[in-house]
């Protein structure tokens, strides 16, 4: 048995429990579908539970966590992700185009790429979403909080 | 069977129009680019290019999202032949016999046998979709709510398939997904479920923004926990791209074989081109007459392999058009490509809009000329980018999977919803719980919800209405065999690959 199947399974009754709670609010009639699959979760996660208290009596408890993140560079991916989250308050803050310069510009940076690439990586992008997103499907892309307030 | 004929006919003309000639040749150059980078599926490609589509004529769209999907599975053999690594798991075979020959001095030879077997094997598939698509279709019209239910409830027995390890984990994941498509308005008496004050959830999550996060976004963050390596070179091609009339009457019994085999598999829910490619390796190795070769460069083992994943492209379309049963990730995405258009799987797209549906098939037929020909030409390009540092694939697929979550409706909360889905799908595939069973249960939840409800409201609360008709017993016999199909999917790949690798290992 994995400690990182126990997380499962407690993740999964976390969720059970939340959208149970949610669902008590909701009128009577419309309780009905979500507790059926409330309870479909909670009990294919203690089938899932059971399944696992029995393989650790024969087999011994392990982490689970070395094989599932072998390889794993926290020092990479947790900034990675935290410029990816910046991204999206820049893209609400100031809109898509310059958000993704700086975002693009930021993570090649991080990445240890050769300035000449970076360059023309963020120019090559902007250029296939503008003429692929602006020009041929006419989207308008997200303007921004702030530009939107000035102009 | 005349009108038929005729909407066939009028399908072909409707392809050769010049924008979608354009679309069939750019869907299949960006797809034979995706399948040959490593790390990248086609099921990742297909979903990041979904909301190009939106604004395109629903069957152009769909040409495109089947210019990506045959491509990719074709551009897997490219890496898999010139530096090893399979660009997608559907090249995995591929690569035993590819890169032998490319260690010969005869990578054009190799190239060129994938080139010809993905053309042949992908043409083949368009018969079977042609043939069998109608007379399911039929089959759907018969169907009524209770009929609806127990579709529903089909394809989420395929859940079980679709996951490789843990049929329970599986289970899970679609149980998930059922708990969360029930986010939105309330299908019979419009009350909000679990919207959390966001108007823009009314409708339920939208499912192209969770499959955007689910298979893109996540795939992005699964590149960014490793560490950046420089990928090997590829072999140079330096001999001629060329079969000779032998070796292509060679390997056509070979290419017939793995039609046969990629087209059963397709068709079968759960399983997929990766289980294709090494059950007709393994099948076409015990009926060679040259099965000393099959290991050490033979030019029939990439044909088996090629010719059966790329088969597995037209059959696995057949359960999603016509009952609106995607049996794995891609076809769930294309399902997604349908949904966007308005269009629903099922009798009507055989009916309503059969012109639209014909101009599809015709023109699934013609990419996979477009994707001989490209190929050939472009394989020594497509190489070179098959080089291409995960450092710059990682902010650009980023970019494209908020531009594109942000396309369809012009939202913002939209690109949080995928966001949110992205970092579920990273959690999903690391914990090995399956995110293509989400997305079938985001699918497929809605149909399920409204064929139980409808029914039980007709029938006065009687559930005997969910017996009552010969098709509703075809359909839970169908279930019975969707919860069975797994063990013996699993068997099937353990054997077939296990095989495959005593190939290498020998």
């Amino acid at each position: 048995m994995k400690k990182t199947d126990v997380g499962v399974v407690a993740f999964m009754y976390a969720i059970c429990i939340w959208f149970a709670l949610m669902n008590q609010k909701l009128p009577q009639d419309a309780q009905i579908y979500p507790k059926f699959m409330i309870i479909i979760l909670a009990s294919l996660s203690t089938l899932y539970l059971i399944k696992i208290l029995l393989a650790a009596k024969k087999e011994g408890v392990t982490s689970g966590f070395p094989e599932l993140f072998k390889g794993f560079l926290p020092k990479q991916f947790f900034p990675a992700l935290g410029m990816t989250l910046g991204y999206l308050l820049l893209l609400f803050l100031i809109g898509f185009y310059p958000a993704t310069a700086i975002f693009m510009v930021a993570v090649l940076v991080f990445l240890k790429i050769k300035p000449v690439t970076i360059a023309i990586t963020t120019v090559s992008i902007l250029l296939l979403v503008f003429v692929t997103f602006n020009l041929i499907l006419r989207v308008t892309l997200i303007s921004g909080l702030i530009p939107d307030l000035l102009f | 069977m005349l009108q038929t004929l005729s909407l066939m006919g009028a399908g072909f003309i409707n392809a050769l129009s010049p924008i979608n000639l354009l679309a069939m040749t750019l869907s299949t150059a960006l797809g034979i680019v995706i399948g040959c980078l490593p790390g990248l599926s086609a099921a990742m490609g297909v979903a990041l290019l979904l909301p190009m589509t939106f604004s395109m004529d629903a069957s152009t769209g769909l040409i495109v999202l089947g210019g990506i999907y045959c491509g990719a599975i074709f551009g897997g053999s490219i890496s898999a032949i010139l530096i090893h690594t399979p660009g997608t798991p559907a090249s995995a075979a591929t690569a035993i016999d590819g890169y032998e020959l490319t260690k010969q001095g005869k990578p054009g030879k190799a190239l060129a046998t994938s080139c010809f077997a993905s053309f042949c094997g992908g043409l083949l598939s368009c018969i079977s979709l042609y043939f069998f698509a109608p007379i399911l279709a039929q089959l759907a019209m018969q169907f009524k709510q209770p009929e609806y239910f127990w579709l529903s409830i089909f394809g989420l027995t395929i859940i079980a398939g679709v996951s490789t390890k843990s049929m329970l984990k599986g289970l899970m994941s679609g149980a998930l997904g059922l708990l969360i498509s029930t986010i939105g308005m309330d299908p019979m008496n419009g009350v909000p479920r679990f919207m959390f004050g966001q108007d823009s959830l009314y409708e339920g999550i939208n499912v192209t923004c969770a499959l955007i996060g689910l298979f893109s976004m996540s795939q992005a963050l699964i590149l960014a926990e490793k560490a950046i390596v420089k990928r090997q070179e590829a072999a140079k091609v330096k001999d001629k791209m060329v079969l000779s009339g032998k070796e292509v009457k060679r390997i056509m019994p070979t290419i017939f074989r793995g039609w046969i085999i990629g087209n059963i598999i397709g068709i079968l829910p759960g399983a997929g081109a990766s289980i294709a490619c090494f059950m007709s390796y393994n099948t076409n190795k015990q009926l060679s007459k040259h099965p000393e070769e099959f290991g050490n460069g033979s030019i029939e083992g990439i044909a088996a392999s090629e010719a059966a994943n790329n088969a597995v492209t037209g059959g696995s379309l057949i359960p999603m058009l016509t009952l609106g049963i995607p049996g794995e990730s891609v076809t769930a995405i294309l399902m997604g490509g349908l949904i966007i258009q308005g269009l629903q799987p099922g009798a009507d797209l055989f009916t309503k809009y059969a012109p639209m549906t014909y101009t599809f098939f015709a023109g699934f037929v013609f990419v996979q000329f477009f994707m001989l020909v490209i190929g050939l030409l472009g394989c020594k390009g497509f190489a070179r980018i098959a080089k291409l540092s995960d450092a710059i694939l990682i902010p650009c697929i980023i970019v494209l999977c908020i531009v594109g979550s942000f396309a369809i409706r012009k939202i913002f909360a939209d690109v949080v919803i995928m966001m949110i889905f992205g970092v579920l799908g990273y959690l999903v595939r690391k914990f090995e719980l399956n995110n293509a069973a989400i997305v079938l249960a985001l699918i497929l939840g809605p149909l399920g919800e409204k064929g139980l409800r409808r029914s039980l409201l007709l029938s006065n609360g009687n559930p005997a209405i969910f017996f009552s008709s010969p098709v509703c017993w075809i359909l839970i016999a169908l279930c019975i065999f969707g919860i069975l199909s797994p063990l013996l999917m699993n068997s099937l790949e353990k054997k077939m690959s296990g095989g495959a690798v005593a190939d290498v290992a020998d």
